[in-house]
């Protein structure tokens, strides 16, 4: 054969890298922004009412306000990396909540074991939705946007019809007083102790395990993924039922801190979700995220909110500001996304992809 | 790596932050039962929904007042009459630290507890127009005789229809005392008058839009229904809304709970008949001083009742009537 | 040597294309076997039903001497076959150690294996020694490979299917859309890899490459292999003539 044979390279020691590259770099990039911008909108209000701002029991008003939001963002962010989305979310935590209310109330009684009960058929009734989306997804190939857009519909339905759409309040007292309302350690409060038990439980499932390597395969080449021998339908299937358990446990959440159904007020939580897992730098196309990113995405509307209130502004204007860090986020997303994939051509939108697994571009032709 | 370092740093940074700069504020620092002599106060007043007239109004009145009585008012409300908008709002609005929150709650249980909180950290609560399950964390209760306009609402759809008929209910949503009170006292008149059939209520969710589909619905289902009860302002805008689409104005007669700019054209154009105008001013007033009586240690009543006038037609030109008329504006 | 894989008189139709048309092939270890032929031929249909992502209509394909059936990607691997089409199936988003073993990947052990922890550290030095042993050039183990260049990233593919292959390796088209350099990296892997005693066969569309690092050609043209070559004994001008059918020829390797 002619031509020299060139000299293999080798690469520097890379035992000591920080872990796991799953468009890490990327995503410490855009962690960093999101902190640095959090912390901006906390310098802000505190220079302006520090006595009111600037206090424990008011980051502990956010951190409780943002509790139930964060169990349904670490979901969410899942569904997101595989490049899906569940507009469902808010809709299945009615759902869960009116069935569980229901058990309860038909078991009578005030005490844990009542409560107990309800927590596992609020699960259930999440799990439930969260398999049927998964299945009609990855199986029926429908889109996310789609499937979960028709799911919303049916699960508010019924629980529209189970209540003949009065909110039901049977909850538990010590629902409500201990975990709806309750402290550990004094003065932190349960829902958010619970909230940061699943954060932290979701942080290590993403980045620690196979399953949230998985995840990310999936979301950034689901075709690669199926000629490895992954399961890629049975995978989804998994991502959109832990979604919806985790959206069945939050109605839970959400049944012990209003100690009402809250059946209207769910109808912008699923934007809500998505707004701040994106704002946390998961990108939408799929492929990369982080559970903290999503913790403080969800952070910096709760905190404009309550900086606004605060100073005496009309909250409408945390409407206007958080649509607006919404769309720089999504945009400095893409353009970190198009230095760092050297070569990627445009991708069609995955939310209006009419079918999942298709093959995806980016690569040399 | 580096990067990771500041993230760490960044989030060490701000937790330091708040520990050094926290005000010992869980001890509560306004009077813990205690009294402010002088002013000046602050006030917060979270509406029950913002953009809605009757707590524009009311909100007009609680400035004036306020202005008189050496007070500053901060005013919030959720953009849909929830819960679940109102309670982050409430948290905030502790967190101020006002003298008195004058608050209209969205629901009588779901805002208990952070009503409470605002109680326990010191702060005068006054319930403006809606009421809680227990409504002792409150120094004092202000609405409109509910009941009583309910009532009322009645003996106008009698007047205006004397033959009897079907009559149609559209209220908000269960759990809201207002409107509660009201849709029971139209039922308790009706069921004693046997001219009228009762055909029950419907919910919108305070939604004009619901409102207008459920009466459009409805009149398919029964078309000679000859009158509609709306208990508050949005679904009187609804129901109008519904009642023109079927094109049944002269047909069916609508008393509505409220008196907004919008209810009052449609009272003059012809498609509502009657309105029942609460006295949003007076209830903030009365709000007002209320809260200011409880941190000057004065006496304090602890329930008013307030007024409502009927609006036709025939009185809406008069001197009265023109007062009675809600503000989209201060 | 004897021959690994052989398959005898595969036919597929898509609808009333007619693909494959009782085409043969065979491929020794230790062998590099170019599959060349015009637009249409049939090429890269019988890769994909050697290395089980779409199965014959009819034929049968032999393994190690044995008829064996390959229904699936998952069958192939197992009889040692890895394949790289022109897609290189990586996920850009995730790093070359976590695309070397995506599908297989090396758990910790004992309950935290089975809770999901897998051992990055072993992994990380499998694909180091991987990527040296076969040349890829890979300077960063934790970045995305999204960000890397075509060149780099068919090395990762590469090495990806030469690391877990031990038998046979189908590369549809290695070199199509490289540089000059890279190209030359692609080719000695080709080369290095066969010297391992795996059977690499490779489609082109690149006679000087073909000819450069093939040990055997064969044609194929409408469906069926026309021809087999020795590359040292033959001409680019009787390859392309093979190719369009101005030479007819089945004959002995």
């Amino acid at each position: 054969m002619s031509g020299a044979v060139s000299t293999p390279q080798t690469a520097p020691a890379t035992a000591d890298r920080a872990p796991s590259g799953v468009g890490a770099r990327i995503l410490r990039a855009q962690g960093l922004q999101i902190v640095f911008i959090l912390a901006v909108i906390v310098v802000f209000f505190s220079a302006l009412k520090p006595d009111a701002f600037l206090s424990v029991s008011n980051f502990r008003g956010i951190v409780v306000n943002t509790s139930i939001l964060a169990v349904l963002g670490v979901g969410m962010t899942l569904v997101i990396v595989t490049g899906g989305i569940d507009l469902s979310v808010g809709s299945v935590l009615v759902f869960s909540g009116v069935v569980a209310d229901k058990t309860m109330k038909a078991l009578g009684g005030q005490g844990w074991g009542v409560a107990a009960v309800g927590l596992l058929v609020a699960c259930a009734c999440g799990l439930g939705w969260g398999v049927l989306n998964g299945v009609i997804i990855a199986k029926g190939k429908v889109p996310p946007l789609i499937t979960t857009l028709g799911s919303l519909g049916m699960a508010l339905g019924f629980s529209q019809i189970m209540t003949t759409g009065i909110d039901l309040r049977d909850v538990p007292d010590v629902l409500v007083n201990n975990i709806g309302f309750g402290n550990v350690f004094g003065q932190v409060p349960s829902l958010s102790v619970i909230s940061l038990v699943v954060i932290l439980l979701g942080y290590v499932v993403l980045h620690h395990t196979r399953f949230g390597l998985y995840t990310f395969a999936v979301g950034s080449n689901a075709e690669a993924g199926r000629r490895v021998g992954i399961g890629v339908d049975r995978h989804l299937i998994k991502v959109y039922a832990l979604c919806g358990l985790l959206a069945g446990f939050a109605g839970m959440m959400n049944l012990s801190f209003f100690q009402s159904t809250t059946i209207s007020g769910q109808s912008n939580t699923n934007l809500n979700v998505i707004a701040g897992v994106v704002i946390g730098g998961t990108s939408l196309f799929g492929g990369a995220g982080s559970i903290f990113g999503t913790v403080i995405g969800l952070l910096i509307p709760s905190t404009l909110q309550n900086g606004f209130v605060i100073i005496g502004v009309q909250s409408f204007w945390q409407q206007v500001v958080v649509g607006a860090v919404l769309i720089a986020a999504v945009f400095t997303d893409q353009r970190r996304r198009a230095r760092s994939m050297a070569g990627a051509t445009s991708r069609t939108h995955p939310l209006l992809r009419l079918r999942r697994g298709t093959p995806p571009q980016g690569e040399p032709r | 790596m580096t990067r990771h370092r500041y993230l760490a740093a960044g989030a060490a940074a701000m937790v330091l932050l708040t520990a050094a700069c926290s005000s010992s504020n869980t001890a509560s620092s306004s009077s813990s039962g205690g009294t402010k002599k002088n002013g000046p106060y602050k006030i917060a007043f979270v509406q029950g929904v913002a953009g809605d007239a009757f707590y524009i109004t009311m909100q007009c009145a609680i400035q004036a007042e306020a202005k008189t009585v050496n007070a500053t008012v901060n005013v919030q409300g959720p953009q849909k009459f929830d819960p679940t908008l109102q309670t982050p709002i409430v948290q905030s609005v502790v967190s101020t630290k006002p003298d008195a929150l004058l608050i209209a709650p969205t629901d009588v249980s779901a805002m208990q507890q952070p009503i409470a909180q605002a109680q326990k950290a010191g702060i005068k609560v006054v319930l403006v127009d809606t009421t809680l399950k227990d409504p002792s964390v409150a120094v004092s209760a202000i609405s409109s005789d509910n009941l009583g306009g309910g009532k009322a609402a009645f003996d106008a759809i009698k007047q205006l229809v004397p033959g009897g008929g079907k009559v149609l209910l559209v209220s908000v949503q269960p759990g809201i005392s207002t409107t509660d009170d009201r849709a029971k006292g139209f039922q308790q008149a009706a069921a004693a008058d046997s001219t009228f059939k009762d055909l029950g209520i419907q919910y919108d969710q305070d939604d004009p839009q619901k409102a207008a589909q459920i009466v459009s619905a409805a009149l398919q289902k029964d078309p000679d229904i000859v009158g509609i009860f709306a208990t508050n302002l949005f679904s009187a805008e609804g129901a109008a809304t519904g009642i023109r689409q079927a094109g049944k104005q002269n047909q069916v007669k609508i008393v509505g709970f409220d008196a907004g700019p919008d209810q009052v054209k449609a009272l003059k154009d012809g498609t509502v008949q009657a309105l029942v105008a609460q006295q949003p001013g007076t209830i903030g007033k009365d709000g007002v001083d209320q809260a200011i009586a409880s941190l000057k240690g004065d006496t304090v009543t602890a329930n008013i009742k307030t007024e409502f006038t009927i609006l036709t037609k025939d009185n809406i030109d008069s001197a009265d009537g023109q007062a009675a008329v809600y503000k989209s504006s201060c | 040597m004897s021959v690994l894989l052989e398959a005898v008189g595969l036919s597929k139709a898509y609808g009333h294309v007619e693909a494959l048309a009782g085409a043969d092939f065979d491929v020794k270890a230790g062998e590099v076997v170019a599959v060349i032929g015009d637009n249409g031929a049939g090429k890269s249909t019988l890769v994909r039903i050697l290395s089980g992502s779409e199965q014959a209509d009819s034929g049968t394909v032999l393994f190690d001497g044995r008829p064996v059936t390959i229904a699936n990607p998952q069958d192939a691997r197992r009889l040692g076959i890895e394949t790289v089409f022109q897609d290189l199936a990586l996920a850009p988003h995730l790093d070359p150690v976590q695309n070397m073993y995506l599908g297989r990947e090396v758990m910790r052990r004992g309950l935290l294996g089975t809770l999901g922890f897998m051992d990055v550290k072993s992994m990380r030095a499998g694909s180091r020694r991987a990527f040296d042993d076969l040349g890829a050039t890979v300077t960063n183990l934790t970045g995305p490979v999204g960000s890397m260049s075509g060149g780099q990233r068919q090395g990762i593919a590469v090495a990806r299917a030469a690391a877990w292959a031990s038998k046979v390796i189908f590369l549809d088209e290695p070199t199509a859309a490289l540089g000059v350099v890279q190209t030359r990296n692609v080719l000695d892997l080709i080369r290095r890899v066969s010297q391992n005693g795996i059977g690499v066969v490779f489609i082109s569309h690149s006679m000087p490459h073909v000819m450069e690092v093939a040990d055997r050609i064969q044609v194929m043209r409408r469906g069926r292999r026309v021809a087999t070559f020795r590359a040292s004994e033959t001409t680019m001008e009787q390859l392309v003539g093979a190719m369009t059918g101005a030479l007819a020829q089945d004959g002995a390797s």
